[in-house]
């Protein structure tokens, strides 16, 4: 139904007598049921990040709650529901022109709540859809927009995702390690000449750039990396000798990353909302784009860990940019 | 039906014992080695992109008048006796290599040369011109070389987790400024952009594009690079990525098993959904199980599914055009 000759799927047309290959449709979710948790989100395309340089960069995301339109937080506020719950995330799409969807990264639903424009649709201006999905498997993940993802997640549409297993937060999955602590580094670059960008830039076949990113700003859990993300309360960690910390590491951004945990041994027990066969002890990790790892932190010396994440030019592999935060242990 | 390129694109098949054309691979066990043949013939030609630019390409193709990028895929056994023949049509110097196994050294413009090497340890292997490097390679001088266990079972080595069928998928992306440098004969000297991103030579098409479903043109209905299962067909997907970028290979639907990276064999198979894509001949060897998509309510058996490289850039071609980039569909018949 939801692929080739699929009369359902039309293209809007686009501007200057081009084709857009968007798929705008508000269809009802198949098999609704009653959820067991529900999470409303709206859009908003006119929220603003201050950089440490003072500089004003344009964001867009999710609001919390169906209403929309005012940022209320970068990143989008987080999805946290329970393994085995039927969950529901409501996307009213608040706006006079524009097209966006809900996909949960890492979470694998039907097709057509996996919210993927050209394999099922992008949610049509003023429209409501509700994503079905059922929790199934502990862990860390994040959602993101779909319509036109190169440029929308780049804008920073996406926010955390959490299934915490039956035994609630504390735990990481049934018969993983338990935490005291815990912190969400969703870690990101930007492009800021490609926030100027029109919603559907991208989408009808102008070059508009989206194959060459030159990032100039790399951020942690939507703060700058440069200065702020070393104090910003939510990103920098304080923490007591003896407690145990789970550092759920998001790669958000599109290039490599090696973050490097400032000489701090991390216990690593999951990937993707996977455990492992075995945890690794590692003092860095190298990603690529959407990969997500949950570390376990014991410091045992009271101090100050500089965490910093690097991000990698996807050609040399080189350096190109470093964000920084901190884990304070007293 | 439309071809990709104004050279007819070959669809003529290979040597039985290792048949496949550069995707979907068959292979038939059997107990003992065997003495394999093939011929390549180095040629040259154009291949429009989604954005309708033509762009230069050389290959090893199966036809003196085609043009296959990448080269048809091989596979074969630990211990067979292969012998390759390379017939170079053009003026400039090639070469055939696989890193561990075989060099035939330069292969002169017009010359045609007979290579024999015995075959190594399984896994997956890139066939590439390293003249010239990286440019022989990037301009389409590269294919598939998918070696089996001597075991002849269904395991990437011995020993490993087991599949019903197999893959190869041949990551690429185009600059395509370096590669008309290329046909003019200079190396190129400008910043690597690339603006083309591939799977076996193709890119994505969508619902409303005229190529659209053409299996000779779209990366998502191309028979050798769109995964087609059932529920438990357990499907082997061997990555290589002859570009120069680092990516991101995204699953939707099912995480995969990861059994390799770069021919090593991991201690432990994880589960994920997105996987670091080493450049450079780098390559990922992972089981995708069409399991039921675990988090579907009401549960579901079928459907179609995007695996796309999630560092976005590789999702664009000529700059915009998202969605035409390097992704294909993955189908729960
Ligand atoms: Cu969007
Ligand atoms: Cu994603």
């Amino acid at each position: 139904m939801f692929d080739r000759n699929n009369q359902s799927l039309r293209m809007r047309p686009g501007g200057k007598g081009s084709t857009c290959y968007t798929y705008p449709a508000a269809p009802a979710t198949p098999g609704l049921v009653t959820a067991d948790a529900t999470f409303q989100r709206g859009i908003y395309m006119n929220g603003s990040l201050t950089m440490d340089d003072g500089r004003r960069i344009t964001v867009w995301g999710f609001t919390d709650g169906i209403g929309g339109w005012r940022k209320t937080a970068f990143p989008s506020p987080i999805i946290r529901v329970i393994e085995g719950q039927i969950v529901h995330t409501v996307l009213r799409n608040s706006g006079m022109f524009w097209l966006h969807t809900i996909h949960h990264h890492g979470i694998e639903p039907s097709s057509e709540n996996d919210g993927v424009g050209h394999y099922s649709f992008d949610l049509a201006s003023n429209a409501t859809y509700i994503y079905q999905w059922k929790a199934s498997h502990a862990g860390t993940y994040f959602y993101h927009c779909h319509t036109n993802a190169v440029l929308h997640v780049e804008m920073g549409m996406y926010g955390g995702l959490i299934i915490d297993p039956p035994e609630g937060q504390g735990t990481l999955f049934s018969g993983g390690p338990r935490y005291d602590l815990e912190v969400m580094w969703v870690c990101d670059e930007f492009d800021s000449s490609w926030h100027r960008l029109r919603w559907n830039a991208g989408s009808c076949g102008a070059d508009v750039g989206l194959n060459d990113l030159n990032p100039d700003y790399f951020i942690i859990s939507g703060v700058d990396g440069a200065q702020s993300a070393l104090t910003a309360p939510g990103v920098a960690v304080q923490m007591n000798r003896g407690q145990r910390l789970l550092v759920r590491y998001i790669n958000a951004g599109y290039l490599p990353q090696r973050i490097n945990f400032g000489g701090l041994t991390a216990s690593v027990f999951m990937s993707d909302g996977r455990p492992f066969p075995k945890p690794i002890q590692v003092q860095s990790l190298e990603s690529s784009s959407a990969e997500r790892y949950d570390c376990i932190f014991q410091p045992e010396l009271p101090g100050r860990y500089i965490i910093t994440v690097e991000h990698l030019d996807w050609v040399s592999g080189n350096t190109i940019g470093i964000a920084r935060t901190q884990i304070t242990v007293s | 039906m439309k071809r990709r390129t104004f050279l007819q694109k070959s669809m003529a098949g290979v040597a039985a014992a290792f048949a496949g054309s550069s995707g979907l691979l068959t292979w038939v066990p059997r107990v003992q080695a065997a003495v394999i043949s093939k011929t390549f013939y180095i040629t040259e030609g154009y291949i429009k992109q989604p954005d309708e630019t033509q762009v230069y390409f050389k290959g090893f193709s199966s036809n003196a008048n085609g043009l296959d990028v990448p080269g048809a895929a091989l596979i074969v056994q630990e211990g067979d006796s292969v012998e390759i023949t390379i017939a170079n049509t053009l003026g400039s110097n090639h070469s055939f290599v696989i890193d561990g196994m075989v060099d035939s050294g330069i292969i002169a413009g017009g010359q045609t040369k007979k290579i024999r090497f015995t075959v190594g340890a399984p896994g997956s292997y890139l066939f590439y011109d390293k003249l010239a490097a990286p440019y022989n390679r990037l301009v389409g001088l590269h294919g598939g070389f998918a070696v089996m266990p001597a075991t002849g079972t269904n395991e990437l080595y011995p020993g490993s987790p087991t599949f019903v069928q197999q893959y190869l998928w041949l990551i690429n992306e185009i600059d395509p400024l370096w590669n008309t440098q290329i046909e003019q004969g200079v190396l190129p000297n400008t910043k690597y952009k690339p603006r083309y991103f591939t799977i076996n030579g193709r890119s994505m098409r969508v619902p409303g594009h005229p190529d659209y479903g053409n299996p000779d043109i779209d990366a998502g209905y191309n028979p050798d690079t769109r995964l087609v299962g059932s529920i438990g067909d357990r499907t082997l997907v061997r990555i290589l990525n002859a570009g120069l970028a680092i990516h991101s290979m995204h699953f939707h639907a099912n995480h995969v098993e990861w059994l390799a990276r770069n021919r090593q064999i991991r201690a432990d198979i994880w589960e994920k959904d997105s996987l670091l894509l080493p450049n450079n001949k780098g390559s990922l060897d992972v089981i995708y199980p069409f399991q039921p998509p675990v988090d579907a309510w009401p549960p579901v058996t079928t459907g179609h599914f995007p695996m796309h490289l999630h560092d976005e850039m590789t999702q664009t071609a000529g700059g915009g055009l998202y969605q035409f980039g390097a992704a294909t569909t993955i189908s729960f018949k």
